[in-house]
Formats: structure tokens, C-alpha cells, sequence
């Protein structure tokens, strides 16, 4: 995280940064998780994710932003996602991490198979997912 | 004249297929456009495996890594992609 934050704010930090991290949950709906396999669709996920970012920039007028989202196999507390942003003003920059995660996860093609004590099952999207995407058209 | 279509995920899994070519003279006819619903209609022909995997309410068609309606239509060279919803993050 800390090189993810350094190469955010590069040489000139600017007045505000924020930053949010996803990580591993080690249970879901009540079963132990013992690891996660993250699929994803390569070309576009990148495509997906470059827009996002600029879309994130021109809309709170981010001087600089940067998205890192793994894939395969994870562990129970590893990092998933990592997300920030610089701007001049606080408002800004927070807003903007909320709007790339929620953004993200419901637009970005990565796949989520919980693997646990019960078996494997790929996680499904949630309602909440959507309706916080909306939230921001 | 082929597009390749891509399948990840659940579908993949249920299918045992992750990417195909197939032919654009398959899917259209003089009658009928070469569109995403008619691409789903060929490979439904497949079996009822794929048929019930392409019908799936939430399946989401990215031609071209962008995400499309069943009206778009598909030209040789594309990259044809269907998947369950995504749950990155």
C-alpha cells in the first residue's frame, strides 16, 4: 500500500488525497472463507478501469488518481482493490474514491469464487452493489 | 468470416468452454441481421446447456470489451464476450 500511495502522489502532493483498500473477508454469510480465485477478463478490465479513472479525474477534478485491482488467487486478508485520488479539496478526492469503488464493482469484469469449508461458490452480485452505482449518474 | 466469442466465470464453468470461434455466416442471413441475439441463437442450438446459459436473466453481452444489448450487431473480426454479473472490488 505504501508504493501504491507514493506513486499516487508522486513528486507534489496536492492539498487532498484519499485512499480506500479492499481486502479478503474471511467469512461470508456466516461460512469460514479459506481463499478467493479472482478471475477477470484482461482487455477489458483494463479498458474499463483506464476510463474510469479519467472519468473519476474530469468529474472531481482530480490532479492525479491510480486503481489497482489483483487477480488469482488470494488469501483471507489480502488486499483486493486499492483506489486514490488527489484534488485540491477534501469534498473532492473522498467523493471520488467512492465513486471509482462503487463504480467498479459492478462495471469492471473481475469474478469472485469463494473458496470455503463448505465448498467453492462463485460470489453473487448484490442489490446493494446496484443501487449504489446508480446513485451516481 | 469469424468472431471469436469468450465466455467467463459461471458460464465458462457450466459450459466447459472458454473461447470459440464462429462463423458470421452462420449467424446472418439475408433476412436477419448478424446481431448479438441472433449470435445467441446459434450457439443456443448447441444444447440446452447453452441454451439455458444464454438466457439467464443478468447475462451481460461485452462486444468489444463494452458492455451491449442483444441489438448490437457483430462484424468479422469481434470479440463477442458473455459473463454473469461482475463482482470485482
Amino acid at each position: 500500500m505504501a508504493a501504491e500511495y507514493a506513486k499516487l502522489i508522486g513528486d507534489q502532493p496536492g492539498a487532498a488525497v484519499a485512499t480506500f483498500t479492499g481486502y479478503v473477508r474471511g467469512h461470508a454469510e456466516g461460512a469460514a472463507v479459506t481463499a478467493l480465485e479472482l478471475e477477470h477478463y484482461p482487455e477489458m478490465a483494463q479498458k474499463v478501469l483506464m476510463t474510469l479513472g479519467e472519468t473519476a479525474a474530469e468529474r472531481f477534478k482530480l490532479t492525479r488518481w491510480r486503481i489497482v485491482h489483483r487477480h488469482g488467487s488470494l488469501a483471507v486478508l489480502d488486499s483486493i482493490v486499492w483506489v486514490g485520488a488527489v484534488a485540491e479539496h477534501r469534498g473532492e478526492a473522498i467523493a471520488a474514491c467512492e465513486f471509482m469503488m462503487d463504480t467498479l464493482k459492478t462495471d469492471a469484469p473481475f469474478w469472485k469464487r469463494e473458496e470455503g469449508v463448505a465448498g467453492d461458490k462463485w460470489v453473487a452480485q448484490r442489490d446493494t452493489d446496484t443501487r449504489r452505482r446508480e446513485r451516481w449518474q | 468470416m469469424s468472431i471469436t466469442i469468450k465466455l467467463f466465470a459461471a458460464l465458462r464453468e457450466a459450459l466447459g468452454e472458454s473461447e470459440l470461434q464462429l462463423d458470421l455466416a452462420e449467424i446472418a442471413s439475408d433476412a436477419s441481421p448478424a446481431d448479438v441475439a441472433a449470435v445467441k441463437a446459434v450457439l443456443a442450438n448447441r444444447g440446452t446447456d447453452w441454451r439455458e446459459a444464454l438466457h439467464q436473466p443478468n447475462l451481460v453481452h461485452a462486444l468489444n470489451h463494452r458492455v451491449v444489448f442483444t441489438d448490437a450487431v457483430v462484424s468479422e473480426g469481434d470479440e463477442l464476450a458473455f459473463f454473469p454479473p461482475m463482482t470485482g472490488g
